[in-house]
C-alpha cells in the first residue's frame, strides 16, 4: 500500500442554512480549492461523494457526477457517492484512501454534504426512520433520539451514570464549539441548561441532542509524491477499520449499554497500528446525543467499562486531560449534516494537526487523532487514524 | 396566445415512503416473502421463526436463515409474557404518519430467555405514560389494527404493562 496524505481541507459553515444542496457543494470545494493553491484542478483523477439521503431531502440521486460538473473536475480513474447513513463522509474518505494507496488514483477529492433543513421538517424528522429496519424498528416510532434515550436510560440503570454526567458531555463540546465559527452553535452551556433545555424523548432533553444541519466539508488526497508538491503540511492516513456486530434490528442488538461493534473496531485498530488507547492525542468521537459519547470513552479503551460517566465529571475527556474528544466541539456543537460529519471529523484532526484552530481549542504537540463515526442506531461503527507522521516514522506503542 | 398552464391535483394519494407499513403486501410486484407474519397477526398473533435446521430463532421474520442458509423455517409464537428492558416517550419529531398519537411510549421488550431462547422487540405503548413505567415491568403484546387511507385494513402489534 502506498501512503496517503490529506493535503488540503475546506468547509463550510453548517447550520440552518438559506443555501441549498449544490450551493454548500459548491462552497466546500472553493474552501479546500482556496486550501491547496499549487493545485490544478486537472490533477484531480478520482471523486468520492459521502451523501445520505439526497433522493429524500432534495429529491436527487446520481449525485457524484453531479458534484463533478460543479466543481469542474473531470473524472478519469474512481467516482461513486458513498452512504452509510451518518458514516457516509467516513466511508467517503475511506474509498478514496484505497484508491490512492492501490496506486489507481494520484489526487482524489472528497466532498461529504447534506441538506436536511427544508419547509418540510417533519418530512426529514420522519426519514430518519429510514436508518434502522424500517418495516420492523421504524414503524414503531424508532428515530434516532428515542433509540439513544434507550441506550442512556440503560446506561444508567446498568452502571448508575447520572443526568448531570450527560450534560456534562454537552457543556464540555458547548465550550469547544465557542470557539468554532463554522459551528452551528458557538454558545456555551451549563448542566442546568442542558436539563432543563425541551424534553425530547427522556431522559434525553433538546441539548443533549445534535441538531438537523446543512453543511459541506471537503478534502483532497495526494500520494506521498504528489502531497510533496502541493503541500509542506501533509495530513497521514494511517489507517481504518470498521465493523458491524450482525445487527441491524433490535433482536439483534443484544445489550443496548455495549457496543460490542465499537469495542471490535477499536481493538482491530489498535492491533493494525500497533498502539494502545494511550497513544491517542486527539479523538473526534460520535457524539449525535451526550450518551454517545460515555460509551465511546469505554469502547475505544479510555476508561473502564461503565465508567464513561465518571471520565467526563473528572474532566479527562478535556484537552489537557488523558486525551482531548472533540475539541472542535463535536456534532453537538457543529450540527450533523450526515454526509458531511465524517470529513468534518478529519478536517478538525487536519486544522489541528496544522495549529490553524483558536488556541482555546488546540491540543498543541498532537501527533496521533483518530476519528470515530457511527452509523444509524449504532449498529455500524467507522473509525479513521490521522497522523502527522507516515506510518513507518511515528513510534507508536510507547 | 394564453399562457399554457399545467395544472396540478389538489392531493396525492398516500405517499408509501411516509407510510409506515408499506412493506406488507401478498401479492404482485410489492409482495413480500414474509407475507404470513402479517397473515398471523391478523389472526391475532406476533410471530418470530425457528430454524428447522439449525435451531436458531429469528426475528425479524426472513426467507433464509441467515446462520445456516437453510429455507426450512417454522412461525413460532412469540410467548405472551415479557419483560420491559426499556422505555422512553417520543415528544418531539414523531414520523408524519402518526404525528397524531404523539406523545407515545417506544419501548425494548424481551421475550423468552433472550438472548439464548428469546427474543428482543422493539414497539409502541399507548396505555401508558413515561412515569407510570419501570424497567422489569411484566408487559404483553396485542394487535394493532391499521386503518386506512380509504378502506385499505394492515395489522400491526403494540405492547401494554400486564
Amino acid at each position: 500500500m502506498r501512503n496517503v496524505a490529506i493535503v488540503g481541507a475546506g468547509i463550510t459553515k453548517f447550520g440552518v442554512r438559506e443555501a441549498g444542496w449544490k450551493d454548500l457543494v459548491q462552497e466546500a470545494g472553493k474552501a479546500v480549492f482556496d486550501d491547496v493553491p499549487n493545485l490544478d484542478k486537472k490533477e484531480i483523477d478520482s471523486l468520492i461523494v459521502g451523501a445520505a439521503q439526497p433522493e429524500r431531502w432534495i429529491n436527487q440521486t446520481h449525485v457524484a457526477p453531479l458534484v463533478a460538473e460543479l466543481l469542474g473536475i473531470e473524472v478519469k480513474r474512481v467516482i461513486s457517492r458513498t452512504e452509510v447513513a451518518c458514516a457516509s463522509g467516513q466511508a467517503a474518505i475511506r474509498y478514496a484512501w484505497l484508491a490512492v494507496a492501490m496506486g489507481l488514483s494520484d489526487v482524489a477529492m472528497v466532498v461529504g454534504v447534506e441538506k436536511m433543513n427544508t419547509r418540510f421538517m417533519n418530512f426529514s424528522q420522519s426519514s430518519m426512520i429510514n436508518v434502522g429496519n424500517r418495516e420492523f424498528d421504524g414503524a414503531n416510532g424508532f428515530t434516532a433520539p428515542p433509540f439513544f434515550a434507550l441506550v442512556a436510560q440503560r446506561h444508567m440503570h446498568d452502571f448508575g451514570t447520572t443526568r448531570e454526567q450527560l450534560a456534562m458531555v454537552r457543556v464540555k463540546n458547548a465550550e469547544y464549539g465557542s470557539y468554532n465559527p463554522y459551528a452551528q452553535f458557538q454558545k456555551k452551556v451549563t448542566v442546568e441548561k442542558v436539563i432543563e433545555s425541551r424534553m425530547v424523548a427522556p431522559p434525553l432533553t433538546l441539548f443533549d441532542c445534535s441538531a438537523i444541519t446543512d453543511g459541506a466539508c471537503a478534502l483532497i488526497l495526494a500520494s506521498e509524491e504528489k502531497a510533496k508538491q502541493l503541500t509542506d503540511t501533509p495530513v497521514w492516513i494511517v489507517g481504518g477499520v470498521q465493523h458491524v456486530d450482525y445487527a441491524h434490528t433490535t433482536n439483534q442488538m443484544g445489550d443496548l449499554s455495549h457496543w460490542v461493534g465499537l469495542r471490535k473496531a477499536a481493538k482491530d485498530l489498535y492491533e493494525m497500528l500497533n498502539i494502545k488507547p494511550d497513544d491517542i492525542d486527539i479523538a473526534e468521537v460520535h457524539d449525535c446525543f451526550t450518551i454517545s459519547e460515555i460509551l465511546e470513552y469505554e469502547e475505544l479503551g479510555f476508561c473502564k467499562k461503565g465508567e464513561g460517566g465518571k471520565f467526563i465529571e473528572e474532566g479527562q475527556s478535556y484537552i489537557g486531560g488523558k486525551v482531548a474528544v472533540n475539541p472542535g466541539g463535536g456534532l453537538l456543537s457543529n450540527g450533523h449534516p450526515l454526509g458531511a460529519t465524517g470529513v468534518r471529523q478529519a478536517w478538525e484532526i487536519v486544522m489541528q494537526f496544522r495549529g490553524e484552530v483558536p488556541k482555546e481549542r488546540y491540543v498543541g504537540g498532537a501527533e496521533l487523532g483518530i476519528a470515530h463515526n457511527l452509523s444509524g442506531m449504532a449498529q455500524l461503527h467507522h473509525i479513521m487514524a490521522y497522523s502527522l507522521k507516515k506510518r513507518s516514522d511515528v513510534k507508536f506503542g510507547r | 396566445m394564453a399562457r399554457r398552464v399545467l395544472e396540478l391535483p389538489d392531493t396525492v394519494p398516500l405517499s408509501p415512503i411516509i407510510d409506515l407499513w408499506d412493506q406488507q403486501e401478498p401479492d404482485g410486484p410489492d409482495a413480500t416473502g414474509i407475507y404470513d407474519f402479517y397473515r398471523n397477526l391478523a389472526d391475532g398473533e406476533l410471530t418470530g421463526q425457528k430454524c428447522l435446521s439449525c435451531g436458531k430463532l429469528i426475528f425479524p421474520p426472513q426467507i433464509i436463515c441467515p446462520s445456516c442458509n437453510s429455507t426450512e423455517l417454522e412461525w413460532v409464537k412469540i410467548p405472551e409474557e415479557g419483560e420491559l428492558y426499556a422505555f422512553t416517550e417520543l415528544k418531539l419529531g414523531a414520523p408524519i404518519i402518526v404525528e397524531n398519537y404523539a406523545p407515545f411510549v417506544i419501548a425494548v421488550a424481551r421475550f423468552g430467555n433472550y438472548p439464548e431462547n428469546g427474543f428482543q422487540i422493539s414497539g409502541m405503548m399507548f396505555d401508558e405514560s413515561y412515569e407510570e413505567l419501570k424497567i422489569g415491568d411484566r408487559i404483553t403484546w396485542d394487535i394493532l389494527e391499521i386503518k386506512g387511507p380509504g378502506d385499505k385494513k394492515r395489522y400491526w402489534y403494540y405492547f401494554r404493562k400486564l
